[in-house]
């Protein structure tokens, strides 16, 4: 393993932001292209949103975790909350599909971490908990540089 | 996050949302532009999103709402400035028709014409 951070936050809706940022952080050793991490980004914001607003409906106690590594240009991070859990999974991943269009979530979620990133993996369990699990592989440098 | 809202004339307006749009920053700006919209006489909604430098699916959630809101009197909403990765976001959400490629400027000459006739 070149690198591993775990981060716990309480279900608070700013933490959004903090997550995103030191996940970015995180990356920033493989020096990604500014498409890559921004969709990275939104990536861990759709993941660690859905933690604290579907996990814990923000009540500002429940704690989330999120372990990363990193094994050369390949970046694994689980956004783990023990809530209420999605009770079913294949339903949630559907696009537009949402519990909460009253407070205008749009259901994208999901379909934004699969298609911003290599494999997107949710076990969940009702009121245990959900473990998000996302696997990104970034552009080697050379071929980035190429590319531009 | 610092954003903008401008009033032109009693239709349009145009809101420029500056830094990172998440789902803890929307609840803030929701609050400002619902108000403004349920007055009733907006017809338009220019969102400039060049200052613009993160958003996530909160984003389509925000302008969805804001788009429902003007469905009843057949109002507008043009997209202007979105960076490659929210293009994409706004495509999977199917709102790539809202998207425009011009400046806001450009978009406030046409829109002379459109909401006044001319």
């Amino acid at each position: 393993m070149d690198n591993e951070i775990t981060l716990t936050f309480i279900a608070k809706s700013e933490n959004e932001a903090l997550a995103r940022m030191v996940m970015s952080s995180f990356i920033a050793a493989i020096d990604p292209t500014i498409e890559e991490l921004s969709e990275f980004k939104t990536v861990i914001s759709e993941a660690v949103t859905n933690a604290i607003v579907h996990g814990y409906e923000e009540d500002g106690i429940g704690k989330i975790d999120i372990h990363a590594s990193r094994l050369d240009r390949e970046i694994i991070v689980s956004i783990v909350d023990y809530g209420r859990g999605i009770r079913d999974v294949l339903q949630a991943r559907e696009p537009l599909f949402t519990t909460k269009p009253e407070e205008e979530r749009s259901g994208m979620g999901f379909t934004i971490m699969e298609s911003f990133s290599d494999d997107v993996d949710i076990y969940s369990i009702p009121d245990r908990g959900t473990t998000v699990t996302i696997t990104k592989r970034f552009v080697p440098i050379q071929e980035s540089v190429r590319i531009v | 996050m610092y954003h903008e809202v401008e009033k032109v004339g009693d239709e349009i307006i145009i809101i420029r949302l500056k830094g990172e749009l998440d789902h803890h920053s929307t609840q803030e700006i929701r609050n400002e532009i619902v108000p403004m919209i349920k007055n009733g006489s907006i017809k338009v909604i220019v969102w400039n999103l060049k200052d613009l430098h993160f958003m996530d699916s909160s984003g389509i959630g925000l302008i969805l709402g804001r788009m429902r809101e003007l469905a009843p009197i057949d109002g507008q909403t043009i997209i202007v400035n979105p960076s490659e990765t929210m293009k994409k976001i706004f495509t999977f959400a199917g709102l790539s028709p809202y998207i425009y490629n011009e400046s806001e400027i450009e978009i406030m000459s046409k829109l002379g014409g459109i909401v006044y006739g001319q």
